[in-house]
């Protein structure tokens, strides 16, 4: 082994133990990681300028391709179309939420089915899986866990079960779209493929689990959902979903721009338009729209995830460059034995395993460029591994509290007003849950691809 | 000044807490210590049974991740409850005592804070809590121990200061020089003197 390739892991492992341990923020963690892998691994071990320039991939920007891409292509280093995407979905959502928008769907659908508790927990889970794949999960399971609080207390039921449903949807839902969870935008960014690309595969699978998941949480919850308050429910108690709405005229603004970027992203193979445009332009015409609030939605837009991730793939490329993910790919194909079932197997399943305990974004940027390298060797379609890639990542996150962000996001939300949500009430239905969906995932990828 | 919130940091076996109470006794004016379990307790329909479990408890690191200022541990959760609780509180105007949790940090702002930090010889603080808590030496050695590490945690990881640095502080005294009953007169003598100054 070399210096270079033993000093990339110190790295990645040191990182990945700082992110754990949460004594300094994560943005800093990767960014000093990323700079210590371009001054010790790329400048004093390797003495490789071009290592730097690939690994920075600046050149990027200038690019036809970047922008408007009439093929296919896969990326290197910094993945600076996941970061615009990202960054433009975010001035996007910050807009939605300022018009009040979240809050107003989520007020309009239980007015629609008149406040019962077990139609608001059916339709809720639907919400949640269904929002979640256009917009980060964080925000979904923000405003979904708090209208299900606010609900709870008017209607007296205990909104613990809603919410860890609506967080496993949110899981779910996510994986189904190219934009629904980082890992696939990662995924789908660096490998090529389309918003089209996910939705008819991994969105397949992601819908095919969701009835059975809301089959499983119905009858896993459904004595405690539906032991809440029995009376007739009097709406006229209730918040109007119009008051939910600051504003009528940014409410139809960014209605629209919602409306608008899920159709330049489900059009996005045939317009040829990149995520990098559609996240840019999303952000643009978000920001023009908002006028003198402009200025606002910046400054909400979460620049420390967007830090996190320029660190953590330059960290993610020392070890690429030193030839570590090779290593890693070749042992998954040893152990297979060149077993297509098995090798399916093992990434969705690790994948799934590993993302229920450490955050699934730096695990998936760390698992592209080893399929990308296995499906080299094996001659295994990188398409099959790159869907048990996502799958894996998103599903394997629901098992445990901290395995995705909506998790934690929701669990706070809960405890805040009084509901805690412990390590053990959180498993005792979601970690099953779990299982179940990657059993059937397997099954798909399996039937599918084989 | 017509405000003013006293914050009492301890070791644990310094007679921090007596001290808290006393003080809030003779100036009249509330304290905050179990008082702030019950009062989260009224205002999020947990037991205080379920608060105490978490209470100046450091979570644990490898079951909790945080995720833009949200986190899944039930311990960081409790905690930011209290800070809150007590921000409204001296928001709200009101003078009060406050024991632990951190509120020389996260009261820093106000400039009515007068902080203290009641400290122990180690000898005093094992009688001490051998006395209270009916417990043999070794016991009352290991209790000592555990609680402060405890706080130390709890505080380091929610404050940028170090726990017990006397920087955080406007006063640190050692309780076991004076004994408490003067400790209490002294600190009486100078929270009065901090009042009518400002």
């Amino acid at each position: 082994m070399t210096a270079a390739q033993i000093f990339a892991i110190i790295i990645f492992v040191g990182m990945f133990v700082m992110i754990v341990l949460d004594k300094i923020e994560r943005h800093y963690v990767t960014l000093g990681s990323g700079a210590l892998t371009l001054l010790v691994v790329f400048g004093i071990c390797m003495h490789s300028g071009n290592a730097i320039t690939d690994t920075l991939a600046v050149k990027q920007f200038f690019t036809k391709d970047f922008w408007y891409q009439v093929t296919e292509s896969e990326s290197k280093g910094i993945n600076w179309a996941t970061i615009i995407f990202i960054a433009g979905m975010m001035v996007m959502v910050e807009g939605m939420a300022k018009a009040g928008f979240f809050r107003w769907l989520c007020m309009k659908i239980a007015y629609l089915v008149k406040c019962r508790t077990v139609p608001i927990f059916i339709t809720f889970m639907l919400m949640s899986a269904v929002l979640s794949m256009f917009i980060d999960s964080i925000t979904v399971i923000m405003f979904l866990a708090a209208v299900t609080i606010e609900l709870a207390t008017l209607l007296r039921f205990n909104p613990v079960p809603m919410i860890l449903s609506e967080i496993f949807c949110a899981n779910l839902g996510g994986s189904a779209t190219m934009c629904g969870d980082p890992p696939n935008i990662i995924v789908g960014t660096s490998l090529g493929f389309s918003f089209f690309d996910f939705l008819t595969n991994t969105g397949l699978c992601a819908a095919i689990c969701l009835v059975i998941s809301m089959i499983f949480l119905y009858f896993a919850f459904r004595k405690e959902i539906s032991g809440g308050k029995h009376e007739p429910v009097d709406l006229s108690k209730f918040p109007k979903p119009s008051e939910a709405i600051t504003n009528k005229k940014d409410f139809v603004i960014s209605s629209v721009i919602f409306g608008l970027a899920v159709l330049l992203l489900v059009t996005h193979a045939t317009t040829h338009l990149t995520v990098a445009s559609i996240g840019l332009f999303i952000a643009a015409v978000t920001l023009i729209a908002f006028g003198r609030h402009a200025k606002e939605l910046l400054k909400k837009v979460d620049y420390k995830t967007l830090l996190f991730f320029i660190g953590l793939f330059v960290v993610v490329s020392g070890l690429e460059e030193t030839g570590i993910l090779k290593l890693i790919a070749n042992f998954i194909g040893d152990i297979s034995g060149g077993d297509v079932r098995l090798m399916i197997a093992i990434i969705l399943w690790v994948s799934a395993i590993a993302s229920a305990f450490v955050d699934n974004i730096p695990f998936a940027a760390t698992m592209v460029p080893v399929i990308q390298s296995l499906a080299e060797s094996s001659g295994v379609p990188i398409s099959t591994l790159a869907w048990s890639l996502s799958i894996g990542t998103d599903i394997g996150g629901s098992a445990t509290p901290i395995g995705a962000s909506a998790n934690v996001v929701g669990t706070s939300v809960a405890q805040k007003n009084g509901y805690p949500i412990g390590w053990g009430r959180y498993c005792k239905k979601l970690a099953p849950a779990t299982v179940i969906v990657l059993a059937i995932s397997t099954v798909y990828l399996f039937v599918r691809y084989l | 000044m017509s405000q003013y919130i006293i914050s009492v940091g301890r070791e644990f076996g310094s007679g921090g807490r007596v001290i808290a109470e006393e003080l809030a006794k003779r100036f009249n004016i509330p304290i905050y210590d179990r008082h702030l379990i019950t009062a989260i307790a009224n205002k999020t329909g947990l037991t205080p049974e379920e608060i105490e479990k978490y209470n100046e408890k450091p979570k644990n690191h490898l079951l909790s991740r945080r995720v833009n200022g949200f986190s899944n541990s039930i311990e960081d959760n409790i905690a930011e409850m209290q800070f809150s609780f007590l921000r409204e509180k001296a928001l709200s105007g009101e003078s009060f005592v406050v024991v632990g949790r951190c509120s020389e940090t996260k009261l820093r702002d106000f400039k009515c804070l007068i902080s203290l930090f009641i400290l122990g010889d180690r000898e005093k603080k094992i009688r001490r809590v051998m006395e209270v808590y009916d417990l043999p030496e070794d016991k009352a050695k290991a209790f000592i121990d555990k609680k402060d590490r405890k706080r130390k945690r709890y505080h380091n990881y929610h404050c940028e200061g170090h726990w017990g640095d006397s920087r955080l502080y406007d006063l640190s005294i050692n309780s076991s020089r004076l004994g408490i009953s003067r400790t209490i007169d002294l600190l009486e003598e100078y929270v009065k003197a901090r009042i009518s100054e400002e």
